[in-house]
């Protein structure tokens, strides 16, 4: 871990709705290394997804907004550049793909001709030759078969699954730091969920980029990522490297996070007694309440949360491992 | 399977529904209208009289006959003689037919680049005032009568102003000119509302699509976006739109025509209609049917050159 690709600081992202402005990232912070993984968790409207358009600046305005805060890149704030320089950026320094596939791609152009366009407009120097080249070999190296011909398909010629290789390979054309994966295989069925996790795996392995993983699947965290950040109601509750959010989680939602994944009891052959889950329901970002968002559905609420001592913010309990609640889990 | 093949068994399907078309049109003709000949003869007629028009006009005959006469007529064009006039029918839609394309088509074309434009305008800068005042613009000149752009037309424009001819038709080229700036002018503000709306709203679908976030997220500029992405998904639904036009661009423009004096196709239809001449209303209605088919086989070939997704099979 030696230099830091990506700062966040204090982001706040607003959105303008009939029901007057609502808040969906509320004042986020982290950073991202060199060759890390880091995986931003959470539930739908937590605004994981919204975090990782802000770091493009892909937020559609209007409705949206980012109200506040700084996203350094290599030490220069992406949010103070013209859209111009930010477009030299976007698919060449930075990457990013999606959760949906099916629909990601142009319906009406072969899978080369999208990425050529890539090359076309990041990497000049390359010849309309060589691009081609560039392409299959891309194709090649996200794991596609008989990549020559299946440069010439158009996207509904492909599955799911080659589809989001195709867009990895999109990504990719131009050996980016940072790839911003924003649940790549949740739309994906399991085995070939497992296949494209493994070729990000590898392939950062292989490019030595920066992934920021977001996902609502602790599993895909675990597999994939070295650190992690949970996100609630717009907020970051807990930040750690992954050994010790998995093993001792001090925020309550964390906490309840990894005890609702179920697990198989091998020696009984059977799932190990209820489920449990965390009580009660995401507030709704019009109305949160004051202090602490998820007081409602904490087990060991205190006073402080309920509006006493304000927000709680994130503090660091030990090395790199930073928790924003007023009760943590003793460990 | 190749385009040709494609185009070859698309171009068969057309004898079936030309078959039927004709169908439609000899029960129209012969089984649900009145008896022409008591239309051609007056209330004084006699049987006898009647009797021989019958023959002369070959309605004696039996049905499926007359049929085949229908059927034969709209593969070869060859539609017989006009009952009032005398005079070849294809020789009248031969003349008709210059004095209304000469209105039409300009009118048109250049409609659909005005109205494109406009569109691919308010879409790239859409949510703005403009995008908004345009809408209100639109619906503000379709909310309006056509006789009210018609009469606007030739009271304050020609008749006040001189500006236009206020009506009648010279032909020639460039002679009929003068005759047709109004009409046409007409034409293309009576298209802007619905055109303009209809391909804002289908460019703006598209605009919202996840390929449009994947375009930006690869560093694509938003002009590139909107014009090489964004317009050619929206030129699937454009094409259908204008190329079904087409085929009532022969047809003339009905009442633009009988304001402007034009002898165009739509001044004989409305004639023969009101002169019970059967052979010249059918030929009309099988020659727009006719069109209308051509036209809606070049759409479907045009998809295929469009949207891959549409194959050939």
């Amino acid at each position: 871990m030696n230099e830091k690709l990506l700062e966040v600081k204090d982001l706040v992202v607003q959105f303008r709705t009939d029901r007057g402005k609502v808040t969906a990232v509320n004042g986020v912070d982290f950073e991202l290394y060199k060759g890390q993984t880091l995986g931003i968790v959470g539930e739908s409207g937590s605004g994981k997804s919204v975090t990782a358009l802000s770091i493009m600046r892909l937020i559609p305005n209007p409705p949206g907004e980012i109200a506040r805060g700084k996203i350094f890149f290599k030490g220069q704030n992406l949010l103070d550049i013209p859209l111009d320089e930010m477009r030299k950026i976007r698919g060449n320094k930075i990457a990013m793909i999606f959760q949906e596939p099916m629909t990601s791609l142009n319906p009406v152009f072969t899978v080369g001709n999208q990425i050529e366009e890539v090359f076309a407009l990041h990497q000049q120097e390359i010849s309309k030759s060589e691009r081609r080249d560039k392409g299959i070999e891309l194709l090649k190296m996200v794991g596609i078969p008989s990549p020559e011909r299946r440069y010439l398909d158009y996207p509904h010629q492909m599955s799911g699954g080659m589809r989001q290789r195709v867009m990895i390979a999109m990504s990719l054309a131009c050996r980016p730091d940072i790839l911003i994966a924003d649940e790549p295989s949740t739309a994906l069925d399991v085995t070939i969920q497992a296949q494209i996790l493994e070729l990000m795996k590898k392939l950062q392995s292989d490019l030595g980029m920066a992934i920021i993983m977001i996902t609502h699947d602790l599993g895909v965290v675990a597999e994939t990522c070295d650190h992690v950040a949970v996100m609630y109601c717009g907020q970051i509750v807990e930040k750690s490297d992954i050994k010790t959010v998995f093993s001792r989680p001090r925020h309550p939602y964390t906490k309840g996070l990894l005890e609702s994944i179920p697990s198989y009891d091998s020696t009984q052959n059977r799932a190990k007694g209820r489920l449990p889950t965390i009580e009660g329901m995401v507030p709704s970002l019009f109305d949160l309440p004051a202090g602490c968002s998820f007081q409602d559905r904490c087990k060991f609420v205190t006073q402080d949360c309920r509006g006493g001592k304000g927000i709680p913010q994130l503090e660091n309990l030990a090395p790199d491992h930073a928790v924003s609640c007023f009760n943590p889990i003793v460990v | 399977m190749n385009i040709y093949v494609y185009i070859f068994r698309r171009i068969l399907y057309v004898i079936p529904v030309l078959l039927g078309v004709c169908l439609i049109i000899f029960v129209l003709f012969n089984l649900v209208s009145p008896d022409p000949t008591l239309m051609m003869l007056g209330r004084h007629a006699t049987l006898k009289q009647m009797l021989e028009l019958r023959h002369e006009l070959g309605l004696d005959r039996s049905l499926p006959l007359q049929y085949l006469d229908i059927v034969k007529s709209a593969f070869t064009f060859d539609f017989g003689r006009s009952w009032s006039t005398k005079q070849e029918i294809v020789e009248m839609i031969r003349n008709g037919a210059i004095p209304s394309l000469t209105v039409t088509v300009p009118s048109f074309i250049i409609a659909l680049a005005i109205s494109l434009v406009i569109a691919l305008f308010v879409a790239f800068y859409r949510g703005a005032w403009y995008d908004r005042f345009s809408v209100l613009i639109c619906v503000g000149m379709m909310s309006l009568p056509s006789l009210a752009y018609i009469l606007f037309g030739q009271k304050i424009l020609a008749y006040d102003l001189g500006l236009f001819e206020i009506s009648g038709y010279e032909h020639g080229f460039p002679a009929f000119i003068p005759y047709v700036i109004l009409p046409c002018v007409i034409w293309i503000m009576l298209s802007i509302g619905p055109d303009v709306r209809f391909y804002r709203t289908v460019i703006l679908d598209e605009v919202y699509m996840d390929y449009v976030r994947t375009a930006r997220a690869k560093g694509l500029s938003e002009t590139v976006i909107l014009f090489k992405h964004v317009l050619k998904n929206a030129m699937i639904p454009i094409i259908t739109w204008v190329v079904i036009q087409i085929p009532f661009l022969i047809l003339g423009a009905l009442l633009l025509e009988s304001f402007f004096g034009i002898p165009g196709l739509g001044g004989i239809t409305l004639n023969a209609i009101n002169s019970a001449d059967f052979p010249v209303v059918r030929a009309m209605t099988i020659l727009s049917a006719v069109a209308y088919i051509i036209f809606s086989v070049i759409t479907d070939v045009l998809y295929t050159l469009v949207d891959p997704r549409v194959r050939l099979k």
